[in-house]
């Protein structure tokens, strides 16, 4: 698999890693001396990604604490907050130094404290106005190397529900900071009005760059070909459906945050003593890993048991051994073995786990209903009106209906007024901002026509693929077990070769499917404005493209492994990098937009 | 629309003041027939709970409707429940399901046998 060895990925993002490092380490260095660092705990994940402890020991911090309510316990005497720019950090922050100024005036001869603060992405107004402080520009945390991710969880919700664009600006600086570092992206497309927004911003930016310092023009990029900048809103089917990937199934189940799984630890290793949760990096540095995250769920058994057999093997081969060059040979290679035994017991657990999950009669009702989706309208309704009944969690039955509303173009208003008042009357009244929500964002909506341009997408993008061979897939398809995700199916409408074999036509022959399609479609090519260099990349045929995509409001991880395949359907002519505001699945999507509840009990759950 | 806030209001005196204000926006807009609705059956809902409390001395106050019947079936209320069944419209299926839950966690087979 071409896009997990850093050294063969054409787009190196290490560099991307060095950069953040660099500017932490010299925000770290400004404060002299030893110094407490106070993280929100939002942030420390991503920040693990790209520091270890020990290089942030290098660099004098002693002690690292989570941004919370209540005082701060440290003698040391300077300390450094590192957080989002959000109104209640700043209360907290403003109550510690309150607390150290009390403990001063108690104690004339303590010594003074120190702050500094800064803040990721950039500062906002109105938290400066609360304090004075300097700012740390965190963007894109490189996931893999073919994956980076702007880690703001909300923007989904921002952008769509609140009308908040600040996202949009971060990731036009972040997307502005890879052009300097990678040369121009020659063409960027989109769809989605959103997108055009950030379309339009960069270029903007771009502009802005050319005017305040003329010396510094971008060169045309060498090897990204195109940056495709796919808004969410465009297809809000995909990240409804139950994902039914290794590394999707393992997100629903547990929910990954950061490439981080947390899980009981019971299920990884020897059961302890007391149940513990464990965090396990999910990455493609665990080969085993690597080899799963993109599988359907429904192999990795198989899978999981072929390699327990050739470890096993591997371990009986020590009898083999005679010479002592022999058994030195195993000796060397029982490092890696042991090694991947731990990470075989890892999935092992991980999976009986997901698997208890998936033969519930919950999980299997729910995915039938997204199988029908747009068939029978009638079983369906049945099916979440019984759940409904059952008072199963609230988010599941909003994923459903959601589904089914955008697959009809809405609900019959009998059926749509029904539903309405079985939600609010099971779950609570205060669940009718979230309808109310729902309904603004056009997820669950009643009908108005009897024209459904989902139909007409279905067929001409061939969403619905009947036959599937999970375990050896011909098709972005197989991700879902027969539905191909709307995005993917997008993005390779623009990447696919024309007739005549060389360019690709961008959005050409696909005008009437994305006229069905909420928001606007753009092509725009960037240049030069001297065109003394001319491109070079026409020459140099030998090096494979990269085509950068860059979701608007999050993506999931089987769109991630759609593409994944699709980067190694074409003979590794084309690799993709994967960008994006945050990494979503539909109850974290929903999650954000639900009013929040009270009272415990009948709130979100998981599936 | 944000009135809905008066979620955050603790006492019952003042929510219901309050979406009494968010009703009458509603109804002055007729888009929202729903929410309207919706609203009116809330405060109805919540002064109900705190008859009911006062009744059973029971915490009822902030439960949704369906987990309020299943409350008074599991306290020997099934009057209760079935009168706010009647004034609230809940269709049979919902209720019998509410009601099959609420007795099987009693371990009331007698009355369940009946059913």
């Amino acid at each position: 698999m071409n896009h997990l060895g850093s050294t063969n990925s054409t787009l190196n993002v290490t560099t991307l890693r060095e950069l953040a490092r660099k500017e932490l380490t010299s925000v770290l260095d400004s404060v002299r001396g030893k110094k407490c660092l106070v993280l929100d705990p939002n942030i420390s994940s991503p920040l693990s990604l790209i520091a270890e402890f020990s290089l942030l020991r290098d660099h004098g911090v002693e002690k690292v604490h989570y941004l919370q309510q209540g005082p701060i316990e440290t003698e040391l005497r300077s300390l450094i907050y590192i957080c989002r720019p959000q109104l209640q950090y700043m209360k907290y922050i403003a109550e510690h130094i309150q607390h150290h100024q009390e403990e001063i005036s108690d104690n004339p001869n303590a010594q003074k404290y120190e702050y500094n603060l800064f803040f990721v992405p950039r500062r906002t107004m109105i938290c400066q106005k609360v304090l004075e402080e300097a700012g740390y520009h965190l963007d894109f945390i490189p996931f893999e190397d073919d994956l980076l991710s702007l880690e703001l969880d909300y923007t989904f919700k921002e952008l769509y529900l609140d009308g908040d664009y600040t996202s949009i600006y971060y990731a036009a600086r972040a997307l502005m900071k890879l052009q300097t570092l990678f040369g121009l992206f020659p063409r960027v497309l989109g769809k989605g009005d959103c997108a055009k927004h950030l379309a339009d911003m960069l270029l903007r930016m771009r502009r802005e760059v050319a005017v305040d310092d003329p010396s510094s023009t971008l060169v045309v990029s060498q090897n990204i070909d195109s940056l495709i900048i796919i808004d969410r809103s465009v297809d809000l089917i995909t990240p409804l459906c139950t994902q039914l990937t290794y590394e999707g199934l393992i997100d629903e189940v547990f929910s990954i945050r950061a490439s981080h799984v947390e899980v009981d630890s019971s299920i990884v290793g020897p059961a302890p003593q007391k149940s513990t949760k464990k965090k396990i990096a999910l990455n493609s540095g665990d080969k085993l890993f690597a080899q799963l995250r993109d599988m359907n769920f429904a192999v990795v058994g198989s899978v999981l048991n072929r390699v327990a057999k050739r470890i096993n093997d591997d371990y009986e081969g020590r009898h083999q051994a005679k010479t002592v060059a022999q058994i030195r040979e195993f000796i060397n290679k029982l490092g890696g073995l042991q090694s991947e035994h731990q990470s075989l017991r890892t999935h092992t657990g991980i999976a009986e786990e997901i698997m208890g999950v998936t033969v519930t009669p919950e999980f299997n009702k729910s995915l039938e209903v997204q199988q029908i989706a747009g068939v029978d309208v009638n079983t369906q309704n049945d099916c979440i009106e019984e759940m409904i009944n059952r008072q199963v969690p609230l988010i599941q039955v909003l994923r459903l209906l959601s589904l089914q509303s955008l697959v009809n173009g809405g609900l019959k208003q009998k059926n749509f007024e029904f539903f309405k008042k079985e939600i609010l009357q099971t779950y609570g009244f205060e669940h009718l901002q979230t309808l109310l929500n729902l309904e603004k964002l056009n997820m669950f909506v009643k009908q108005v026509s009897t024209r459904n341009p989902y139909a007409y997408i279905r067929k001409s993008l061939r969403l619905i693929v009947d036959e599937v061979e999970e375990n050896n897939p011909h098709d972005i398809s197989y991700v879902y077990s027969g539905y191909a995700p709307l995005s993917v199916r997008l993005l390779q409408c623009v990447v696919t070769k024309g007739d005549n074999g060389i360019k690709n036509n961008g959005w050409k022959g696909y005008e009437d499917v994305l006229r069905m399609l909420p928001g606007k479609t753009f092509d725009e090519v960037q240049r030069k404005e001297d065109s003394v260099i001319r491109p070079k990349r026409l020459i140099q045929g030998q090096q494979p493209r990269v085509t950068l995509i860059f979701f608007l409001g999050g993506c999931t991880y089987t769109e991630i492994s759609a593409i994944r395949f699709l980067a190694q359907q074409d003979d590794g002519q084309r690799e993709f990098v994967i960008a994006t505001t945050q990494i979503i699945n539909g109850n974290s999507l929903l999650n954000s937009i639900m009013q929040k509840n009270e009272h415990p009990g009948v709130t979100a759950g998981t599936l | 629309i944000t009135i809905l806030e008066s979620y955050e209001q603790k006492d019952l005196e003042s929510r219901i003041n309050n979406l009494k204000v968010a009703l009458k926006w509603y109804q002055d807009d007729k888009e929202h027939a729903f929410e309207a609705k919706a609203i009116d059956e809330n405060i109805k809902l919540l002064q109900t709970q705190s008859q009911l409390e006062k009744d059973l001395n029971l915490p009822l106050i902030g439960l949704s409707l369906s987990e309020t019947i299943h409350k008074c079936i599991t306290s020997n209320n099934s009057g209760k429940a079935n009168k706010l069944k009647s004034d609230f419209k809940i269709p049979d299926k919902r209720f019998w399901w509410i009601k099959l839950k609420a007795l099987v966690e009693m371990r009331d087979w007698d009355e369940l046998d009946k059913l």
